[in-house]
């Protein structure tokens, strides 16, 4: 299919689901909904999944959401259907008018007023994200199966010891729109093309642990590279993994990799800064706006605009403008995240932290996480200021997003010796509370790297952590 | 919703007119209904309706699959062409032989609790959201906050392929979830309970009444803020039935998954060893076995074979790993019915389903007196399990046991061990059982809905606590 033939496809796409969701909000109103939200995607998928190094299977698959969401008189109807048929849309329409006739009222529930062009707030920031790659729109189950191949290649040809359980790679491209009853009207279409690999190493009797990887481009010619990095970082870390031998336990400092801090410190704070939680009683930074709960060296945003993450957009989950925003700017607090309903609760402007998909109610979170890079230099100064300790490069546990508290299990993790990694090791536990260790943070990364496709983060420093070797 | 029409009718027209080849039809109809409150708010509520047909072929030893979001037996047809086509494109794949005949389920197949449960109206539901999260919060001044979630699945499957299945499914899973928050001089600790079960809600609330749970989280977020950390390192524990499901399911499930296996997963190879105990037996099961209702029930797999009983080991030694069919081939077995998938877009992989330690002759009296100094730990938080049978998972209550005694609450930790050393380090297990993870979902590129669960069980783990 040509270039042209391939956009003009897009935009009837396109097209078709904005005039689904218009149809759905008028039919909500005749089912006697008040307001009345509805939110589509078309999402077309070429993948090829490769189970133990060899092509397992292909698949095609195309399908559509739309989400409608109703008010009356302050009470709350959702329904959701992949059926786009009108008898499909009229049930949709009457299921969550009758659900919102049964909740109870809430005076901040309601819709979200237009308020003008997405994006370009505050001012300054950059236009939406233009998403649509045509070259990467055009590829077919022919093109994953081929790049796929390749990864997996790249992978098993660099040691026979290196065994690949898992691998997919998937090119995607959707549709989205939404439509309410006060008029607003918002649509994107967007091309990516993701990919993940599970594997281990093998030496006689001894299997590794495995070690995962996953990116996600937007732009065709940025594919190779990113591929060559993941299938490279898999290959070493599995091998680093043979010959694993015992930690030792202690409480002080870890050097953690930039998914390790993601999970253990990063992801408790973004979500303790959703201003529902906050309204609610369960976050632990609860009355700190503005306040110093970090060290000076954590600065976080939440960027929208970055066409090499995942979650760039043009508009959030209600069709409000999005923007790149400070939430910890040098330790300090420096804004919570707002939807619609939480910005009535406190009488501000929503942030457009309106998140989620057709198939949910609209909730809340980050577009895309961006941690400021530090002073602390590459991976071997980093590993020098360590001198000893432990080095973890991936997280297994669990992380309570209220209280804080983790723990779990050190994956891919080395014992340093000397700002040297001396050996691989396993069963090892680390344990410690994120709010805590936000003020532990002895040194950041001087580089943030694209983590698993969707936020950016550089290497920690952070001491005080609990680590219990097996 | 009930009197709905046979839909192995349209796939067995579609599949008349398909041609030479095996062509495995399943179409999904999945409707979910849904609410969720806290603090007095209704943040949701929901109805879902996710339903299409899932086409998998195989050409000239290629496999292909697409999917059709029509019930039509035009859009059928249309997407088993385009699954040709994938197959087609996707030699030279790893050549599949064709699969081995097998017997392959026919006929009817409904759940327990279907007419009772999609009959129930969803104010109910509300009601019982709106009481039990009001229940929570007021339970006591420490409590900032309380969440409760009820929802249900509707699911209906039909299963056609080309050499024989034609089977009719319908289920019904209804899951509960309370949570509370406590909050103390800056502290806050949460504590939540969640069941889930195949079945109505006799099922669904066959331990504990809805009034029950909200009490026991709000009780535990509460002493949860008096509560000290254990002290980590290897220790002996007791695990609770919910844990012993954990580790059934990520600790050694996972490792036997005739995929993984294949990978080189640490079972590789293993057939007829001993692993474990000999106090273990450990089963996978379609059925719900031993008590009604367990999460992961299936009458047929998404391959359209029956899904029985999977001895995975038998007191102590490994004597089978978890099939679909085209594994079972390669392995020269019978299929187990563990081919299992999401929605209709996805394709079946082999997945675990009701996961399980056959129970003992301990009781928990006796297990607690036998054990000289450690911990007992309750309530799961999740867990993963890694290709070498390292394996971790959260525990949200701990105990500690000095001289066979119990000792006041303590936050859970994680712990750790590697998967078949644990098991052998079994020297005792309880006599009684639960299936306990029935909210539970399995993640292995897509999500499952499984249960597991056993007796309590005394064993070896590293604890991995906090340091001074």
């Amino acid at each position: 299919m040509s270039a042209t033939s391939e956009r003009r496809e897009a935009a009837t796409e396109l097209a078709r689901v904005e005039e689904r969701c218009a149809e759905l909000c008028e039919l909500a109103g005749a089912a006697g909904a008040e307001q009345a939200e509805a939110y589509g995607q078309r999402v077309r998928l070429r993948s090829a999944r490769f189970e133990k190094g060899e092509l397992a299977l292909g698949k095609a698959t195309d399908g559509t959401a739309i989400g409608l969401r109703v008010f009356d008189a302050g009470r709350l109807g959702f329904a959701h259907t992949n059926q786009t048929d009108g008898e499909a849309l009229e049930r949709t329409a009457r299921d969550a008018a009758a659900l919102a006739a049964l909740t109870p009222p809430d005076e901040a529930n309601g819709l979200c007023e237009p308020e003008g062009e997405p994006a370009g707030e505050p001012a300054g920031e950059p236009a939406p994200p233009d998403l649509w790659r045509a070259d990467t729109a055009a590829l077919d189950v022919e093109a994953a199966l081929e790049h796929g191949a390749r990864f997996v290649q790249r992978m098993t040809a660099s040691d026979p010891r290196v065994r690949i359980d898992e691998a997919t790679l998937t090119v995607g491209r959707s549709h989205t729109a939404l439509a309410n009853g006060l008029g607003l009207r918002r649509a994107e279409s967007d091309a990516w093309i993701s990919f993940g690999a599970l594997g281990m190493a093998v030496e006689g009797n001894e299997v590794g642990g495995f070690h995962s990887v996953h990116d996600f481009v937007r732009d065709l010619g940025e594919l190779d590279q990113a591929l060559e990095r993941c299938a490279d970082e898999l290959t070493g870390v599995a091998l680093a993994n043979l010959g694993a031998g015992a930690a030792e336990s202690y409480r002080g400092p870890v050097l953690l990799a930039p998914s390790a801090f993601a999970a253990l410190v990063v992801s408790p704070i973004v979500s303790a800064s959703g201003a529902i939680a906050v309204q609610r009683g369960r976050s632990a930074l609860a009355g700190r706006l503005g306040e110093r709960f970090a060290s000076e060296r954590l600065t976080i945003h939440d960027d929208p605009s970055d066409p090499e993450l995942a979650g760039a957009t043009g508009f959030d989950r209600e069709g409000q403008p999005v923007a790149r925003r400070a939430l910890v700017a040098e330790g300090r607090l420096e804004a919570l995240m707002y939807n619609g309903y939480a910005a009535r609760v406190d009488g501000v402007a929503t942030t457009g932290n309106a998140a989620g998909g057709p198939r949910s109610v609209p909730g809340l979170g980050a577009h895309g996480v961006c941690v400021a890079p530090g002073d602390g230099g590459d991976e071997e100064q980093m590993l020098t200021a360590l001198g000893r300790g432990l080095w973890v490069r991936r997280f297994s546990g669990t992380v309570d997003p209220i209280s804080g508290d983790f723990s779990g299990v050190a994956k891919g993790a080395c014992w340093v010796e000397g700002g040297r990694v001396t050996r691989s090791v396993r069963e090892t536990l680390v344990a410690g509370n994120a709010f805590e260790l936000a003020s532990s943070i002895l040194a950041l990364g001087s580089h943030s790297e694209r983590c698993y496709g969707s936020a950016r983060l550089p290497m920690a420093l952070i001491d005080s952590v609990s680590v219990t070797a097996g | 919703m009930t009197d709905a029409p046979d839909p192995t009718d349209l796939l067995q027209e579609a599949l008349d007119e398909a041609g030479d080849g095996f062509v495995e039809l399943r179409s999904h109809r999945k409707r979910t209904r849904g609410v969720a409150v806290e603090k007095g708010r209704v943040d949701s509520a929901r109805t879902s309706e996710h339903t299409g047909v899932g086409v998998r072929v195989l050409v000239g030893g290629a496999w292909g699959f697409a999917s059709t979001d029509r019930l039509e037996a035009r859009a059928v047809r249309e997407a088993i062409d385009d699954a040709r086509r994938v197959a087609r494109a996707s030699r030279p794949a790893r050549a599949q032989a064709d699969l081995p005949p097998v017997e392959l389920a026919r006929g009817r197949f409904d759940a327990e609790g279907l007419e009772e449960t999609l009959e129930r109206p969803i104010d109910e539901a509300l009601d019982l959201a709106l009481g039990l999260e009001r229940q929570a919060r007021e339970a006591s001044g420490s409590i900032q906050s309380a969440t409760c979630a009820y929802s249900e699945v509707y699911e209906e499957k039909g299963i056609v392929t080309s050499d024989g299945a034609r089977a009719w499914t319908r289920l019904v899973r209804p899951e509960l979830y309370v949570e509370a928050v406590a909050a103390r001089d800056g502290e806050l600790q949460r504590a939540y309970e969640a069941v889930g079960a195949t079945g109505g809600w006799e099922c669904l609330f066959r331990r504990h009444s809805g009034p029950e749970l909200a009490e026991r989280a709000a009780k535990n977020a509460v002493d949860l803020l008096d509560a000290d950390y254990p002290a980590g390192g290897r220790r002996k524990v007791l695990l609770s039935p919910s844990l012993v499901g954990l580790l059934t399911h990520e600790a050694i499930g996972h490792t036997v998954e005739a995929d993984f296996v294949r990978a080189g997963s640490c079972a590789a190879g293993k057939l007829g060893e001993r692993v474990a105990s000999e106090l273990v037996t450990l089963c996978d099961s379609g059925q719900s076995e031993l008590i009604d209702g367990a999460g992961g029930t299936i009458a047929v797999d998404d391959e359209g074979v029956a899904a029985g009983r999977c001895v995975i080991i038998e007191q102590g030694k490994l004597v089978s790993y978890l099939h679909d069919r085209a594994s079972a081939a390669h392995f020269e077995t019978a299929p187990t019915g563990n081919a299992r998938a999401w929605e209709y877009g996805d394709a079946p992989l082999i997945r675990m389903r009701n996961t399980y330690i056959e129970p003992g002759q301990s009781t928990l009296e006796e297990l607690i007196a036998n054990t000289e100094d450690g911990l007992l730990l309750d309530g799961c938080a999740g867990g993963q399990a890694d290709a070498n049978g390292e394996f971790m998972f959260g525990t949200r209550e701990a105990y500690p046991i000095r001289q066979g005694k119990l000792g006041p609450l303590m936050r859970g930790a994680n712990i750790s061990g590697v998967a078949f050393d644990v098991l052998q380090t079994v020297d005792g297990v309880g006599d009684s059982f639960r299936w306990d993870l029935g909210a539970g979902h399995c993640g292995k590129g897509q999500p499952a809905k499984v249960d597991a669960g056993g007796p309590w069980l005394s064993c070896e783990v590293i604890v991995g606590g906090r340091q001074t």
